[in-house]
């Protein structure tokens, strides 16, 4: 269980720095789709979903919000659950102060169309998601097996 | 003390997955389901006669009919093909066909006229379903896939009869797969003439819309050249096929002749300014040559004598038009004073499932799809409709089958011409009310026509007392009206 809470820890985190390169990714590429003569206004984003733009980079924007919306917050909702059986003191504050940020970044990541200043939050908290993530990680890492099995086994 | 961890660990476990787990499964849409067992009925404030399909003697929409008995006056056939695009710049994407081509060839009636349409799936998978958007068609004929037809299915056909009882820009476009046809291509434009045809000298529809991120016009990429000469007069039918709103605006003075084919009541000449056309709307407007009519930021009419140089996009103008108060006041022949019937259609967003998808979605009256309401109504209803927009975001909504007069938008009224609109752009916090004559008995879909949203669940019924379908989305037919 501790090891398993520790690689949803660290996939979480590493899956938080693929979020960052592919949103730069699909910038960068929608930039220079831009540049190259095409338009974006609300009718290109609104037939993105069905008819996607076959700009070098829109498959960051794909990977970001499939990541973002369903992959990271299921692995928030298992590490959590890890959290309550993995019998290690901090786990389930770790693992919720994950699932708190994740919910947050989802919906700041949502909303920040309608009020673009939420895009400051969902780029800060971008850090807060990462760090305790890391943070989860190393609890696991450094916690030692023997300790977490006695604590288990004390009658 | 393992035990008593484990057994917490079960409670916890328990704790946040049994709510996740209940609205999952609370929020599943059967495969196949009729519309009349959607939601839930909303009488708007009139007692309920009897609906649909709580007893009662019913008519069923397939009755619904033109006179079968008069002769056609416009035939068309139109096939639909899955295959390649060729857009007039030389690129090819994939998409859907009519007669080969996107955007489809232009139906053009005269008023009073009845067009009959058959319409053939040559190869389309999905099947496919024709809907005439702002005509008020009989129910029959409203091409609405699992509400009023079943979808053509490859290597069939299906013939549409309605009678053009309106001049007007209109257009018609897939009502199956919706959101996905209709965004590849199936679609094109309906003129509806007067008897005597128009005042101005040229008449020039001005499809637009966007394949695979291409803004085009016609299906031309950029400026489209038209031939007049200098002084003669341009009508210029802006269709915006597409699922976000378009700007249109001109480098000389223009005047908004009608919005979603009604007529403006004496038009002004408008400098500086520029007019959104919804998505699903419709605006005609009128130039003198030379005139450059800039359709959007990226499709432009070039409107001069033969030769004329192309000239650069006029800068964006900075403020708009304003519907509400454009043209001068006349009768509009409805009293919407004392309603029968009053209806909130009030779309925000809101966290939850739908068919057991996670996310942040529309809902309509603080409900999710299928939750939705069935707005009901008596055939000769004066309807009045509360429109809200707490989404955040605008919604084009789209009432199908009639024809709305705009009252009121903030809470401020309409001073301007009769603001009449089947597709009317509502911005985020703004809300609108609307009346309309229940005077088209059937079944009608009323939802925002940014058509991805509607697939999102952005989708209401107005239901006539006494009317039912037979037709179900989902079943044989696959039915998939969004």
């Amino acid at each position: 269980m501790r090891k398993t809470y520790r690689i949803v820890a660290d996939i979480i985190a590493i899956d938080v720095v693929i979020q960052a390169m592919a949103m730069v990714f699909a910038i960068a590429g929608l930039f220079k789709w831009i540049d190259d003569g095409a338009t974006l206004d609300k009718s290109v984003i609104e037939s993105w979903e069905e008819d996607p733009p076959t700009w070098t980079g829109s498959i960051g924007h794909f990977i970001h919000v499939m990541n973002g919306t369903y992959l990271i917050p299921l692995l928030g909702i298992i590490l959590l659950v890890v959290s309550f059986f993995v019998g290690m003191e901090g786990a389930v504050k770790w693992a919720a102060i994950i699932a708190v940020s994740i919910a947050v970044q989802v919906a700041v990541g949502l909303l920040s169309g309608d009020s673009p200043y939420l895009g400051l939050v969902h780029g800060l908290n971008a850090f807060v998601l990462f760090a305790a993530a890391l943070m989860a990680a190393k609890l696991a890492k450094e916690a030692k097996p023997d300790l977490v099995g006695a604590s288990a086994n004390k009658p | 003390m393992k035990r008593r961890s484990l057994l917490i660990g079960f409670l916890a476990t328990f704790v946040v997955l049994a709510p996740l787990a209940w609205f999952w499964h609370a929020s599943l849409v059967p495969s196949t389901y009729s519309v009349m067992d959607m939601g839930y009925i909303d009488t708007g404030g009139a007692p309920t006669q009897h609906d649909g399909h709580h007893g009662g003697s019913t008519t069923s929409v397939e009755s619904l009919v033109e006179d079968p008995d008069r002769v056609a006056d416009v035939v068309v056939d139109l096939t639909a093909r899955r295959g390649k695009i060729k857009l007039a710049s030389g690129e090819t994407v994939d998409g859907y066909t009519l007669n080969g081509r996107s955007p489809g060839p232009t139906i053009t009636a005269r008023v009073g006229q009845l067009v009959e349409v058959r319409a053939t799936n040559a190869n389309v998978p999905d099947g496919i379903a024709l809907h005439w958007h702002g005509v008020d068609v009989p129910n029959a004929e409203d091409g609405v896939a699992g509400v009023t037809q079943d979808a053509i299915p490859t290597g069939k056909s299906h013939t549409y009869r309605f009678v053009v009882d309106r001049v007007g820009s209109y257009w018609y476009h897939s009502h199956q797969v919706s959101h996905v046809q209709v965004t590849r291509g199936m679609f094109g434009p309906l003129i509806v003439l007067p008897v005597d045809g128009i005042e101005q000298d040229h008449d020039v529809a001005a499809v637009a819309h966007t394949y695979r991120g291409a803004r085009t016009l016609n299906g031309v990429r950029g400026d489209v050249p038209v031939v007049a000469a200098e002084g003669e007069t341009v009508r210029v039918r802006a269709i915006n096929t597409d699922n976000g709103p378009m700007r249109v605006w001109s480098d000389t003075d223009y005047r908004i002749t009608a919005i979603d084919g009604t007529e403006v009541n004496q038009p002004t000449p408008i400098d500086g300014k520029d007019v959104t056309v919804t998505a699903g709307g419709r605006i005609d407007l009128v130039v003198t040559s030379p005139a450059r009519v800039q359709i959007g930021g990226a499709t432009a009419l070039l409107i001069g004598p033969e030769g004329t140089p192309p000239t650069t996009r006029p800068p964006p103008p900075t403020s708009q038009v304003d519907l509400l108060t454009y043209g001068t006041p006349t009768s509009t022949g409805l009293d919407a004073s004392k309603p029968d019937r009053e209806f909130t259609y009030s779309v925000d967003r809101k966290p939850g499932f739908v068919d057991g998808v996670p996310g942040l979605w529309w809902s309509i009256n603080g409900h999710l799809f299928p939750e939705v309401p069935m707005f009901m109504v008596s055939e000769g209803d004066v309807v009045v409709m509360h429109i809200e927009n707490h989404s955040g975001e605008v919604h084009p909504m789209h009432l199908h089958g009639h024809h709305a007069l705009v009252l009121s938008r903030d809470g401020t009224s309409s001073t301007g011409s009769p603001w009449w609109t089947d597709s009317l752009d509502v911005e985020a916090g703004e809300s609108y009310d609307i009346a309309f004559l229940a005077d088209n008995p059937g079944i009608w879909m009323d939802h925002c026509h940014n058509l991805t949203h509607a697939a999102d669940g952005l989708v209401a019924h107005l239901m006539y007392e006494g009317v039912s379908t037979p037709y179900v989305v989902g079943g044989d037919a696959e039915n998939s009206p969004e």
